[in-house]
């Protein structure tokens, strides 16, 4: 034990360098990470991080037993590497793995610095982490839940069972909370504080679970809290259970005015407060990690985008480790199925493209001369991609470029750190300890500012990329034409070029990072030109060939399909409508049905599991299609598809038994949206 | 620790504390559904949640190699057994899936499986010797219980010790009344005497006699020269002063004890060794190497997991033969013809280090089946008849079926097609490559290993 500690310690003091040397790297950049912690691990400290999705200590439950078997056998048999387990928090903790070579360290360590950065800077991840002057704290609420939680399941007069049991209910439900607002918004922010949205947003309903989430606060004993603050008097703080729009979040719906069902006596009763506590632990966990799902591909192209720059283009690989991290991205970018690292890099790749040649357009543009329609045939393209090619000195930033460099610096170059260029200079001659001196073998770098590294990256100036500004469409070049003021013109093409703005792509990058979640970002960024080049595709199931085929190869519809798998995690929307429906105390949940049916079995049996938080009979309305045997026969027959009719229907479960009944037409009016549709089918599917 | 019981929890579900999840219960596998992936089957739990129907949701592909057509079916088919689908969605950056190419798994297990799959039920055979407990006590060790101490064995090993150590001190004294003789000249005197005297005894004794005498050692001159003290003075050896003292002090020491234990039976340990054989001759393109592989490396691993050892020698030849690493044995291409006999002859030398009463032997060889002239009759044929081995296998590696002047295969099959120890499986593709694992490794001799027809 006490050996592998002190390898861990060898191995953190070389890593150690390395992160410090990557953040310079990455604020030099332009990324502006929350402070990272890096741990450096064994194996099987790594496979029980997994486990805990990233933390020390959750909450008990057999979920992490089941994620650290799966790890481990994956592990044991060498299916899947661990690299790194980072967790969204200020400052962010990384684990490394000890055994990992030291390329894949260093990958990992840049890969990491970016996802700080996009914890740091990404509105979405603001939703948890505003929460008053202590941040996200993530680690230490995660803690705190596992504490209360354990202590709950450790109570002589709490059933363990009845406690992984609600777990198990709250999870399935984890999902149908409201992503969009801050966790707090159904309730008041913990410890108070001046971040809680003003008392007249809040419903009667919110503010008896804040009343209630005070209390539990307060860390009073049961009994004292059950004779000070009985269920009867928070009963009457509260408001009906009838909201008067739907609730998205129906988890908080369910903790504030759900029961428990008493199998003895039959009836619904009133939640002990350990249970409300539980619902409320899970619930809070949920929106922490909701900031994570709605943003897996953006924040995961992000980290691998930097992670490129800094390790291939900049050399953080040394060329000794170049190869490892080469097969490393290789294997990263080329796991099968809708890949959020491949999708997410190449989005941001795209987006940065765009960004930057559109700067290029709008000011060659500007040339006298110059319309949409003479642009390729009066610039010359060759030579405007060699006048973008970056200033030799800059593409070759390093000791034999020293003096270049120093002459630039002499004239107030921006792109150069004229103090770095000295202070190499002085080391080289001599009057200055080497030690104090940048490295500028190792990490050139230090030689730029942000605006040289920008020009040493410039998208347009990569060999892939030098073919975008011919291939941008004469319809493009109108559209930019259109909303141009004719001021501002360039006498010559020279002249407009010496304007480009080389930190173009990356600027629009950064503030599409602040702002955007994977929706939103698929939905603007996934382009035609996009989808084409990277032959995606749409699939819709054949219920006459009874089997998947290729429906679309349409942008449009590609981009409404990956914006289903990405719009609420990829779930149905469920809301809460009515928490007393026909007026017996009954719940009503209704799927906005968007015109994709839910999976009935599923469906049927978290229903169940609602009924344990809502302790009287349940309901959940839906819009399915339906398709008569003999229309399906008939269809197969023609090698057509079937036509189906759309019908509302009503699940029930009522502890026992669960029943379909039909829907009432003016529920279907309400949970039927008329302006979606996801379905790419084409008309006629080719035989 | 909390997650010692979460595991111990996670094991419950689905029994009868948590029987109420065993709906949720599925058997997955890990490491995906690719035929040339092998499967490690988990239980996963998955808690219901409100999802899409899948076929009404769809979803997105991305093409290899161009836009498919709107009306093809999509291949593979979306949501059979796809581990890496994500489904739960949940997001733990950093978690990675990729790496599934290589076939890391315990091959124990992987025997294992491969015998239910394959029906196979391959009973290594015990041959070379390694110990086993139970039997007399009349062995001894280093360590154990106070009460098997063997004292006999203590003493012995005590006096030993006294009389490797003890020596005459009065003689070695005497040899620093030698003219002219310093502490280096006594001790180099002494050694060479075989006296087990140190540098340091003469040295101390060297300090007593110059206080003796008033003076440097080199200047006592009791006697003329080291020849000239020996013919008056005999070195005692220690037995005779111990006949003559008896003995005092026998200094016993822990590293002396022997304590007795059970006597060692011999049991049989079963190990193998795999000879791999190889055509590297020009015609053995890509896809015949790969091939080889994908049928070698499994039967590799099977025997790895059935024999306590398992040594691995890898041959590939054209005309010749020559002996390779792992590493290079499925890339290595010649330009060269084909002599088969070449590597039969290579793989006898190598098997005379194994010898057939202390080895399983196993020879593996593949090729695509050509061979000079009339090589295999003459030459291949006599030799895998006169190694002896619990299997020889050809494996062809023909992909499309054979070749009109690649008769290899048939021939060896054709002289000892009935021979119990020899088998021959053809592989003209990937689907083949089970049934030629099969058919190799269901084929083997009777049960004692040795016997021949």
């Amino acid at each position: 034990m006490r050996d592998d500690r002190l390898e861990a310690k060898r191995e953190a003091a070389t890593l150690a360098e390395h992160a410090a040397a990557a953040r310079a790297l990455a604020e030099r950049l332009g990324l502006e990470p929350y402070p990272v912690r890096y741990w450096v691990v064994d194996h099987d400290e790594m496979n029980e991080l997994i486990a805990y999705e990233g933390f020390q200590r959750r909450y008990p439950h057999w979920r992490w037993g089941m994620n650290y078997e799966r790890q481990r056998q994956t592990d044991r048999h060498g299916l899947g590497k661990a690299f790194e387990i980072v967790n969204n928090d200020d400052p962010a903790h990384a684990f490394l793995q000890e055994s990992n070579t030291t390329a894949d360290q260093k990958a990992v360590i840049t890969h990491v610095e970016a996802h700080a950065d996009f914890f740091a800077n990404n509105r979405w991840f603001g939703l948890y982490a505003d929460r008053g002057a202590d941040g996200p704290n993530a680690a230490a609420r995660l803690e705190r839940n596992a504490d209360r939680l354990s202590a709950i399941a450790d109570r002589p007069d709490v059933d363990r069972d009845a406690v992984e049991r609600l777990i198990d209910a709250v999870s399935s439900l984890s999902d149908t909370i409201d992503q969009h607002s801050p966790v707090d918004a159904a309730r008041g922010a913990e410890g108070d504080g001046p971040g809680r949205p003003s008392d007249s947003d809040a419903s009667p309903a919110d503010s008896a679970a804040e009343l209630r989430a005070r209390i539990a606060e307060l860390d009073l004993s049961e009994a004292v809290r059950r004779d000070v603050f009985d269920e009867e008097w928070l009963a009457g703080q509260e408001g009906d259970a009838e909201p008067d729009e739907p609730r998205p979040d129906v988890l908080a719906f369910l903790r504030d005015h759900g029961k428990r069902y008493d199998a003895d006596s039959g009836k619904a009763v009133d939640r002990e407060p350990w249970e409300t506590t539980v619902i409320d632990a899970v619930r809070e966990e949920a929106y922490y990690f909701a900031g994570q799902k709605s943003t897996k591909v953006m924040n995961e192209g992000w980290a691998t985008y930097w992670e490129s720059v800094m390790m291939g283009g900049e050399g953080f690989a040394g060329p000794d480790e170049f190869l490892t991290y080469a097969d490393h991205m290789a294997r990263v970018l080329g796991s099968p199925g809708l890949n959020p690292y491949k999708l997410g890099f190449e989005l941001w790749t795209h987006l940065e493209l765009r960004a930057a040649r559109r700067d290029v357009i709008d000011r060659l543009l500007r040339v006298e001369g110059v319309t949409p329609d003479t642009f390729h045939t009066r610039i010359d393209l060759d030579r405007v991609a060699e006048a973008l090619a970056p200033h030799p000195a800059i593409a070759g930033a390093g000791p034999a470029t020293l003096d270049d460099l120093a002459a630039l610096a002499a004239a107030g170059d921006p792109r150069v750190d004229s103090e770095a260029v000295d202070r190499a200079l002085s080391a080289r001659e001599g009057d200055l300890d080497p030690d104090d001196a940048p490295d500028i073998e190792r990490h050139p770098w230090t030689l730029l500012t942000y605006e040289g590294l920008a020009e040493r990256h410039y998208v347009l100036s990569r060999p892939e990329h030098r073919g975008a500004l011919r291939s941008v469409s004469r319809a493009t070049l109108a559209e930019r034409a259109r909303y141009m003021f004719d001021v501002d013109r360039y006498p010559t093409v020279e002249a407009a070029l010496a304007d480009v703005d080389r930190t173009a792509g990356w600027e629009r990058m950064f503030a599409v990072r602040e702002s955007h979640n994977d929706v939103t970002f698929l939905d603007e960024f996934l382009t035609d030109e996009f989808v084409r080049e990277g032959n995606y595709f749409t699939y819709e199931y054949s219920r006459a060939g009874e089997e998947f085929r290729v429906a679309s190869v349409d942008a449009d519809d590609v981009r409404r399909k990956l914006l289903l798998r990405f719009t609420n995690f990829g779930k149905p929307t469920i809301v809460a409508l009515d928490g007393n429906f026909r007026n017996r105390g009954e719940l009503l949940l209704g799927h906005r049905y968007n015109g994709v049916a839910l999976d009935e079995e599923q469906a049927k049996a978290t229903l169940e599991r609602v009924f344990e938080l809502w302790g009287r009979p349940v309901n959940l309305a839906t819009i399915r299609t339906e398709y008569a045997e003999e229309e399906v026969r008939r269809a197969k027959r023609r090698g057509r598809e079937p036509t189906g009719t759309e019908a509302g229907v009503r699940f029930r479960y009522d502890g026992e038994a669960a029943s379909e009944h039909a829907l009432a037409d003016d529920l279907v009016a309400l949970i039927a949206a008329d302006d979606v549709d996801y379905d790419t089918k084409p008309d006629e599917w080719l035989a | 620790m909390g997650l010692v019981e979460d595991r111990e929890r996670f094991r419950e579900v689905g029994e009868d504390r948590r029987e109420d999840l065993s709906a949720f219960i599925t058997h997955g596998d890990l490491g995906g559904s690719a035929p040339d992936r092998i499967r490690i089957p988990i239980k996963v739990v998955d808690l219901p949640a409100f999802e899409y129907d899948r076929r009404d949701a769809g979803g997105v592909g991305q093409g290899r190699g161009g836009q498919p057509q709107p009306g093809q079916p999509v291949d593979p088919q979306p949501g059979d057994g796809d581990g890496s689908e994500d489904g739960d969605g949940d997001g733990d950056p950093g978690e990675e899936g990729g790496d599934h190419e290589y076939y890391e798994m315990d091959p124990e297990e992987f025997a294992q499986e491969l015998d239910e799959e394959l029906g196979l039920e391959l009973e290594p055979k015990g041959k070379r010797v390694i110990e086993e407990v139970e039997g007399d006590f009349t062995d001894t060790a280093r360590a154990g219980p106070k009460g098997t101490l063997d004292l006999d064995e203590f003493f012995k090993r005590g006096l030993k010790r006294h009389l490797a150590t003890d020596f005459d001190g009065e003689y070695v004294r005497e040899g620093l009344f030698v003219a002219g003789a310093d502490v280096d000249d006594v001790f180099a005197w002494a050694r060479g005497k075989r006296i087990p005297v140190s540098r340091a005894w003469i040295a101390d004794a060297a300090t007593e006699v110059e206080a003796e005498i008033g003076g440097p050692v080199a200047a006592a001159d009791r006697w003329a020269s080291f020849a000239a003290l020996e013919s008056v003075i005999d070195h005692e050896p220690v037995a005779v002063r111990i006949r003559r003292d008896g003995l005092d002090g026998v200094p016993f020491r822990r590293e002396d004890e022997r304590f007795r234990h059970p006597e060692v039976i011999e049991k049989r340990e079963r190990n193998v060794v795999v000879v791999n054989v190889r055509d590297a001759s020009g015609s053995m393109r890509e896809t015949k190497r790969e091939l080889v592989e994908r049928v070698f490396t499994p039967m590799d691993w099977y025997l790895t997991g059935k024999y306590d050892a398992a040594e691995f020698r890898y041959v590939v030849h054209d005309a010749e033969a020559w002996e390779v690493d792992r590493s290079d044995f499925f890339g290595v291409q010649s330009g060269g013809g084909t002599r088969i006999s070449s590597a039969y002859a290579l793989v006898a030398e190598i098997l005379e280090e194994y010898p057939f009463d202390e080895w399983n032997r196993y020879v593996f060889a593949a090729g695509d089946s050509e061979n000079a002239g009339n090589d295999t009759t003459e030459g291949v044929i006599p030799m895998m008849e006169s190694i002896e081995a619990n299997l020889h296998a050809y494996v062809e590696t023909q992909p499309g079926g054979s070749a009109p002047n690649a008769r290899h295969a048939d021939e060896v099959e054709r002289a000892l097609g009935d021979v119990d120890n020899v088998a021959v499986a053809r592989v003209a593709g990937p689907e083949d490559v089970t049934d030629a694992i099969y058919r190799v490794l269901s084929t083997e001799d009777g049960p004692d290993g040795g016997e021949r027809r």
